[in-house]
């Protein structure tokens, strides 16, 4: 019972991690209806022997079979590089591993996962607390493998960079996330004025 | 959680970006006049197979071949087919949390069924979330994965909570639940940053 709650917890977890792509599937599914719709319209006007609707299959295969002389080049490529565009990005929907911002915690009762978002968003107020500063001199990154501090010091007063690493560190520990991201503080050159 | 079926998403995306890439890259390709008479002549070639096979589906006294039916029917299974495709996407929320059956057959049990309903977690989660000073917002909902009762529970806490600890006190509360009904099921705790604490935030994230 409880090693198939770990391995479905596993499971979930993957899943999670992951896109399920299925806004552009649903995108695809309106295309394809639209299109095979209109096909499906204008065929069963020829089947029972009435005019076409816009264009009839005859005159559709004619134009497309002599492409190059009906229309001119420049519309020609431009229309032919967005159908190309459109159809490399569901090509790439597919293939890429659609990663999404979030990261996993583990834990041997339930899959937990956390938004980059959320964690960046608690990494920084760590990090503002440390550095002394107001929560607009911080900004966090959090990427897969890489957490990025930037700190915009008070002129004048010096920000304690280990300090600052140290702490989002330890909170990066606690929270124990996979994988666990590698920790980069920058200070700006700048400091800012009356904060 | 859901049963979003995504190695059917992937391949379907796949083949669709393939064929539109194809038909994309051939219009392109007409402004090269070589490619532009090679694919005159293929049309043409195809045009007149069609044409032969128009004439021979033909039935005597009728104007128009009958795969001009067929070709219909075939597009509108394929509507068809697309709406279920779409109606996949998502599907999997249930309303039973726990169930269990016995016939009675040995003689020491009455024969019965019993199902907790995906509600009484539901709630008794959600008020305890609710409670909670450092959580905008809860929801649970209850999914059927892999054949199984599954929770989902999803927290949007307030900016700046560490995740560890909203973690930790929500996997309490889940085992709290396992007490509760008898029985442990697979759980989510998915945390989240929600609409609100996104126009809110003072952090800039990716």
């Amino acid at each position: 019972m409880s090693e198939r709650i770990t391995q479905l917890t596993q499971r979930v977890v993957r899943r999670e991690l992951h896109s399920s792509r299925a806004a552009p599937s649903i995108a695809a599914a309106v295309l394809i209806s639209a299109f095979c719709l209109y096909v499906m319209f204008e065929a069963a006007l020829k089947a029972t022997g009435q005019d076409p609707w816009l264009v009839g299959p005859d005159q559709a295969a004619g134009w497309v079979g002599s492409l190059s002389d009906n229309v001119a080049a420049a519309p020609l490529v431009g229309a032919g590089l967005l159908v190309f565009i459109i159809g490399l990005l569901f090509f790439l929907n597919a293939v890429l591993p659609g990663r999404r911002a979030r990261h996993t915690i583990p834990n041997p009762r339930t899959a937990i996962v956390v938004d980059s978002e959320v964690l960046a968003s608690a990494l920084a107020r760590r990090a503002r607390v440390a550095a002394g500063v107001t929560g607009d001199q911080v900004m966090v990154t959090v990427g897969r493998r890489a957490v990025e501090v930037q700190v915009r010091p008070t002129s004048g007063v010096p920000v304690d960079v280990e300090g600052v690493r140290s702490v989002v560190e330890d909170e990066l520990r606690q929270t124990s996330v996979e994988p666990l991201p590698a920790v980069r503080v920058a200070v700006a050159p700048s400091g800012v004025i009356g904060q | 959680m859901n049963q979003t079926p995504r190695m059917l998403n992937r391949v379907m995306l796949g083949l669709l970006g393939v064929l539109l890439m194809a038909v994309g890259g051939l219009a392109v390709l007409q402004v090269v006049p070589a490619v532009a008479r090679w694919w005159h002549a293929v049309a043409a070639d195809l045009g007149r197979s069609i044409d032969g096979l128009l004439e021979r589906t033909t039935l005597s006294g009728q104007q128009d071949s009958w795969l001009w039916i067929v070709v219909a029917l075939l597009m509108l299974l394929i509507v068809i087919l697309m709406a279920v495709w779409i109606a996949a996407q998502g599907r999997g929320r249930s309303g039973t949390l726990a169930q269990d059956y016995t016939d009675g057959e040995d003689g020491e049990e009455a024969a019965g069924r019993i199902i907790v309903n995906g509600s009484v977690a539901e709630q008794a989660l959600k008020s305890a979330l609710l409670e909670r000073s450092d959580l905008v917002n809860a929801t649970v909902t209850t999914f059927e994965f892999g054949g199984e009762p599954a929770l989902k529970v999803k927290v949007f806490p307030r900016p700046g909570v560490s995740p560890h600890e909203v973690a930790t006190e929500v996997t309490e509360l889940v085992e709290a639940l396992d007490l509760m009904v008898g029985r442990q099921t697979p759980v989510l705790i998915s945390i989240s940053a929600g609409a609100r604490a996104r126009f809110t935030r003072v952090e800039r994230v990716r």
